[in-house]
Formats: structure tokens, sequence, C-alpha cells
């Protein structure tokens, strides 16, 4: 499976070159266009396994409850992009596990394991969804986000405000904290609860909040009768 | 401090680093991520009722934010926005800049914010009853919904409500009609700023209230 990211940071898309037999598995609705040598397979879980447990899940962390698998019969291509405009970015795994805002997950290789996790109960306050998308195993992820995505490699501590998340690699834990020294600062001056991580490794953020984007539009918006 | 206007037009976010000591003034909820060596300190927007009147008639908010440095190392931090597009830099050498609600995004320390009356005909053309009146020296940063246009004008120059961000010292505005009666109300311009006077203005390429009008005949 060969990527390529283009048209970013605004109004990303992402082409996934398939060899013959590869696969590829995508969140549903996420497809734009593809070669006719594709195959469409769409289950609860991986391709040609069933599993409504992590289906149900996956519901719960607000994904979709069925994912499309491609497989190509010859050599072909798809392009997918997410609802939103915005970012897409990659990540190789090998091996190693990342966790994704459920949704800003995009599409990724057949091998790689997808999982729906719990976080712990700070994820109530972390405004985002209660679960979030585990990515562990062998080859590449798409991941989309709302705004510009930065990476941020974590030495030791960082902040990131609640809603800017889009996905960290395991080695980090975050735990919910304030911004600056004082809780009262911290919720006067809008921040209010912050995720501090802690630890080693890659934090991904989007630039924009796309909850901040429909509370700044909702008040010009006529109320639906 | 120094900063970059980073993510394109349309997603602009600004990573600022702050030496030790140093400050920058925010937006209420405008930081996105930081170092753990920023301290924030929040204050009201030049006073409690003037704090108070800004947050129900300007549109901006309450409080604004004061990062401040308190390590002993640089420290990052990034800042955005609610809504898409660009934002702009603004360089002040002890004057004043106008600015209009909602578009404050960020400041250098020792700007100071004070409110102003704008009149009636502002609040019509929902331009909001109070205007930010910025002053000093430093930096100042303006977000946009879209692009960004600078354009320097002497004399008269019009333009249409919603897509002022910020106009210099020196210039007015009075709100009228964008034509006669009839080309205001069926041209779809309704009315309009004419700002008079000379200096640097900017405005944005498209409005929030634009994009709400698209909108609602669709829900």
């Amino acid at each position: 499976m060969e990527t390529t990211i283009s048209l970013g940071p605004s109004n990303t898309i992402a082409e996934i070159r398939l060899k013959s037999g590869e696969a590829c598995t995508t969140e549903a609705g996420a497809m734009i266009a593809m070669s006719p040598d594709l195959s469409i397979e769409t289950t609860t879980h991986k391709k040609g396994k069933k599993g409504l447990g992590k289906a149900f899940k996956r519901l719960f962390a607000g994904e979709s409850f069925f994912m499309n698998h491609y497989t190509a019969a010859k050599d072909g291509n798809i392009f997918v992009a997410p609802t939103l405009s915005g970012d897409i970015f990659e990540h190789q795994l090998s091996g190693d596990k990342i966790v994704i805002q459920s949704s800003s997950f995009l599409a990724c290789d057949h091998e790689v394991d997808l999982d729906t996790g719990w976080q712990g109960f700070q994820s109530i306050f972390s405004g985002e969804s209660l679960f979030w998308l585990e990515a562990k195993g062998h080859g590449k992820v798409l991941v989309s986000a709302f705004g510009s995505i930065y990476c941020i490699e974590v030495q030791d501590e960082y902040i990131v405000d609640t809603g800017h998340i889009v996905a960290f690699e395991e080695t980090l834990k975050f735990s919910l904290s304030k911004a600056g020294s004082s809780w009262l600062h911290s919720i006067a001056g809008g921040e209010g609860i912050v995720c501090r991580f802690i630890g080693q490794g890659k934090v991904w953020c989007q630039s924009h909040n796309p909850s901040n984007f429909g509370y700044a539009l909702r008040p010009h918006l006529r109320p639906r009768k | 401090m120094k900063y970059e206007i980073k993510g394109g037009r349309s997603f602009s976010y600004i990573e600022a680093q702050l030496n030790p000591k140093e400050s920058l003034i925010t937006e209420s909820g405008a930081m996105a991520s930081m170092d753990t060596g920023l301290n924030l300190r929040s204050r009201m927007n030049g006073g409690f009722f003037a704090g108070l009147l800004i947050k129900f008639f300007g549109k901006e908010s309450f409080f604004v934010n004061t990062f401040t440095n308190e390590s002993s190392k640089p420290q990052s931090i990034m800042i955005t926005k609610n809504t898409p597009g660009q934002i702009a830099c603004i360089q002040l050498n002890n004057e004043d800049l106008f600015i209009q609600p909602g578009a404050f995004i960020a400041a250098t320390a020792g700007i100071t914010f004070k409110l102003r009356w704008a009149g009636f005909a502002s609040f019509f053309a929902k331009e909001g009853l109070f205007r930010l009146k910025i002053s000093g020296s430093g930096l100042v940063w303006v977000g946009a919904f879209g692009a960004i246009v600078e354009r320097e004008i002497d004399g008269s120059y019009l333009v249409d409500t919603g897509h002022l961000l910020s106009y210099h010292q020196g210039i007015r505005l009075k709100l009228q009609l964008a034509g006669g009666l009839f080309s205001s109300f069926f041209g779809g311009e309704g009315f309009v700023l004419n700002l008079k006077g000379k200096g640097k203005i900017t405005l944005q390429t498209r409005s929030l209230d634009g994009l709400a009008g698209w909108l609602n005949p669709r829900f």
C-alpha cells in the first residue's frame, strides 16, 4: 500500500495505491473515487471476519458501525477524504501503537489491527469522545483532522487544549489538568480543562476545534422549526 | 519573542516562542497547545464593567488571557481561533488600532485595550455597539473568516458590513446605504460602511453571516 497526501492543509485528499492482492480498510463513507478493479467488502470488523462486540464499541466511540475493506484484484487506487475541511497525516506503524481520536480515523493498511479503547475516566472531560480508536501492528494509518495538523515530540510534559487532540503514541499518558498554576484563571480564561501529556512520544494536534467553530456559527443560524 | 503564522491561509494558527519572563496576551480560549513552563493568568477585559459590556455588546470575551514564561528556557505556544481562515500580524508603533468584534486573537505585552462606543449605526450594521481600541507599541494578531486583504486608503472607501476587520487611527466609520434605496435592498448589499480618512485597513474575504445566510434556508 502506497499513499500520496495532497492539497493540504485545507482540503486534503489521500490517494491509496494497492498492488494486486493488497487490501486496505477505510472509514465508512470516506471513499471519493476508485478504480473498478477494487472489490468492496463491508464488515463489522476485519475483512472476512465478523465481530459484533468491536462494532458496538465503535458505535459508542462515535464511529460508524461498519467498515469498508477494499481488495485489489489488479493494481489500482482509491481516493479517500474526510467530511470536514482539514489536513490528513500518515503514520507508519512498526509494532507500535497509536491512539486516535475516534472521528479522525480515515484509512489503514489491512494488516493494522484496530480496536476501540477506553482511556480512563478522564476522557469524559477531555472534550473528545469517550472511547478512542487504537491502531497497532504493522502498516500505514491515515488520520484526518479539522484544520492543520502539527506534530509535537513530547519530551517530558506538554499541554493540549481539549478538542485539539488528534492522535498520540501510546508511550504517552494523559491526565486532565489546568492551563497554568490556577484553576480559577484556567476556567475564567476559557481554557477550562486541558490535557497534560506525560512521557516521551508524539502527539498530533489539530489547529482548529470543530465544536468551537460550531458555537461561533450557531448564533448566526436560525432555529429549526 | 519569535513567531510564525502556519497552516496556510485557510487554517492559520500562530506558533509563538516566548523567552523567559516574556508574555503574550490572547483572546480567551485561543490556546490550542503549549509547553508546561507557561503560566496562564486571566483578567477582565478592561475592568469589570468594561468587560461585561465587551462580552454582551462587543462580541468579544469577558476575559483576556496573559501567558507568561515562568521557566528559564524558551517556551512555545500555539494560538488559534474558532473559525477557519487567515491570521495577519499588524505592527503598532505608538498608535491606535480599532478592531471589529470577534477579530482579535493576540497581542504582545505592552499593548492596552480600551472599549469605545461605536454608535447605533454600527450596531444596526451588525458590527457591534462597541469597538475595541488597541494602543501602544508591539504586535497585534487579527483573524478572519476567509482570507485577509490589506488596503491603504486615503479619502473615502466603502466596505460591506461583516467584512471589515481592523482600521488604523485617523479613520472614521459611517454607515450608509450601498446605493439608492432600490439597489441597496434588492442588490443584496444593504448597508455598507463608509471609511473616511487616511491609513491602513484589513478586510476579510468571507463573512460568517454570509455562510449562515446561505445555510439557513437549507436546514
